[in-house]
């Protein structure tokens, strides 16, 4: 399967009378967008706002964050089983509008939404600060229900990216890059000396706004598939969760999985880069089990020699990580693990709620429990009325001069677990 | 938690569904819960069938409460 992935860079988002897309610049008629919003009767009403890398802006609750992009050849199109139908995508050519993201954001769902700040201190922990992002807030109807609310903005958010992806079909990209994965017997004669690696991606799928979709399908309810790597470049993956915001993986990640392009990066010249096997996280002993052991069989399977693994939120999918670790490992294939941290305010405390000696190789993301104090921001697009009540965050939280201060875990992608973060050691 | 209050010479029964985080942070009697959410609850089952449920597990930690063990023991029966 061969994907070849046209970038459009856009230099600038401006509110105009006429929506098109002109020399990297966006021209965006919110009214024309109104709509696509609306026409889901569980929201109220929708606005529109820009934010700006270097603006002194905070966007919060943030719920989703997504690149528009548009199939130009191949089968299906942009988000598949959500808003396209459920061909097969990953093929043919994408055009992505790169450097810039729709933000879905809105009264609160579940507690665990982020915050983006375009500048100051918050700006260096989040991949969004350097994007230009058009806003999109979302009020809900009296009286529904958090469930239907979450569904509600996701597949708005997803409707509004698809038409706003649409306006690059005809440009022409500043960037090209093809991805190609070959069938398993052509890639095992073609690279035959090369080691045979996979990435094991774990999908949030704990339920209860905790979820993912692959081609529309509720990830909990899947057993581990495998998928080429260029098929989320696609959309087959998207976020439908309220998890913390610091290492819970927007949809934008999805579309630009860093594990998948490292390892695209590499494949043909240092490995074989095989497969992209997904796997789930739920709340039932009996599904971590049967998980774990079919994503073993999978790696088996293969052939592979090694994979990595990147988990997505913490505290019980650590123990998905580490089942997933120790049988992947049991059947011969070495794996690293990517990970982060809750290790207490002062990092002293165990950073993972299981362990195994398989874990031999960890990379993380950074301690999600590090305390931070993000001054005030002369605009705030969304409210500041649940700050103190996300995840991260205390009745604390809000200074009396309009700081905040917050762990990381509230700030969207801080500590992301495929490496889509700005954390490094020093 | 667990392991503090065993440290007074209290002994403690751990119910929980992540049995393998229970016996990696060292709790001597688990007993498996049905579902992180729901730990002792099943909202998909019936009124009765989920009072069968609880009193089930209540009691076989009760049981492992009073059962004498010599390392970690998940009391799966």
């Amino acid at each position: 399967m061969k994907l070849t992935l046209g970038k459009i860079f856009i230099q600038d988002i401006v509110f105009s009378d006429e929506t098109r897309l002109e020399s990297g610049v966006l021209h965006v008629n919110p009214a024309q967008y109104e709509q696509l919003v609306l026409s889901d009767d569980k929201i109220s009403s929708v606005s529109f706002d820009i934010a700006k890398p270097g603006e002194s802006v905070r966007i919060t609750p943030v719920k989703d964050v997504i690149e528009p992009r548009v199939k130009v050849e191949g089968p299906g199109g942009i988000f598949p089983g959500m808003v396209a139908g459920v061909e097969t995508v990953g093929s043919g050519r994408t055009h992505a509008l790169s450097g810039m993201a729709l933000v879905t954001a809105g009264p609160i769902v579940g507690f665990q939404e982020g915050i983006i700040d375009m500048s100051g201190p918050g700006a260096a922990y989040t991949p969004f600060s350097q994007t230009l992002n058009l806003v999109m807030v979302c009020t809900p109807k009296d009286g529904i229900e958090a469930h239907e609310y979450e569904r509600a903005v996701r597949m708005a958010g997803f409707r509004v990216a698809a038409a706003i992806g649409e306006l690059g079909r005809d440009v022409e990209p500043d960037e090209e890059i093809e991805y190609e994965t070959l069938n398993f017997v052509e890639d095992l004669h073609l690279f035959f000396d090369l080691p045979r690696v996979g990435y094991v991606q774990m999908l949030q799928s704990q339920g209860l706004l905790h979820d993912t979709y692959v081609y529309g399908v509720d990830a909990k309810q899947i057993l581990p598939t495998i998928l080429y790597p260029t098929e989320s470049m696609d959309g087959a993956i998207v976020s439908g969760n309220c998890v913390s915001a610091c290492d819970k993986n927007p949809t934008y990640i999805h579309q630009n999985n860093s594990v998948i392009a490292d390892l695209y990066a590499e494949h043909g010249k240092t490995l074989n880069f095989v497969a992209h096997i997904i796997t789930n996280e739920n709340v039932y002993l009996a599904d971590k089990e049967r998980s774990s052991n079919q994503t073993a069989k999978l790696c088996r399977m293969l052939g592979l020699d090694g994979v990595i693994i990147s988990q997505e939120g913490f505290g019980n999918p650590d123990t998905d990580l580490i089942m997933n670790c120790k049988k992947i490992e049991a059947e011969g294939v070495k794996t690293v693990i990517i990970t982060d941290e809750y290790a207490g305010r002062d990092g002293k405390s165990q950073s993972l709620a299981d362990a195994d000696v398989a874990a031999d190789a960890v990379v993380t993301g950074g301690n999600a429990n590090q305390v931070i104090t993000l001054p005030k921001m002369d605009k705030v697009i969304g409210t500041l009325d649940y700050v103190n009540k996300i995840a991260g965050a205390s009745v604390d939280t809000l200074q009396e001069d309009g700081s905040l201060v917050v762990e990381l875990q509230v700030i969207t992608g801080a500590t992301n677990e495929t490496g889509f973060n700005k954390l490094s050691a020093r | 938690m667990v392991k503090e209050i065993e440290r007074t010479g209290l002994p403690v029964v751990h119910i929980c569904t992540v049995t393998p985080i229970s016996l990696t942070v060292g709790a001597n009697r688990i007993v498996p819960a049905i579902a992180i959410p729901h730990p002792l609850g099943d909202p998909a089952a019936s009124h009765e069938e989920e009072e069968r449920l609880r009193r089930s597990i209540v009691e076989k930690a009760l049981k492992a409460l009073s059962t004498e063990v010599d390392g970690q023991v998940v009391f799966t029966g």
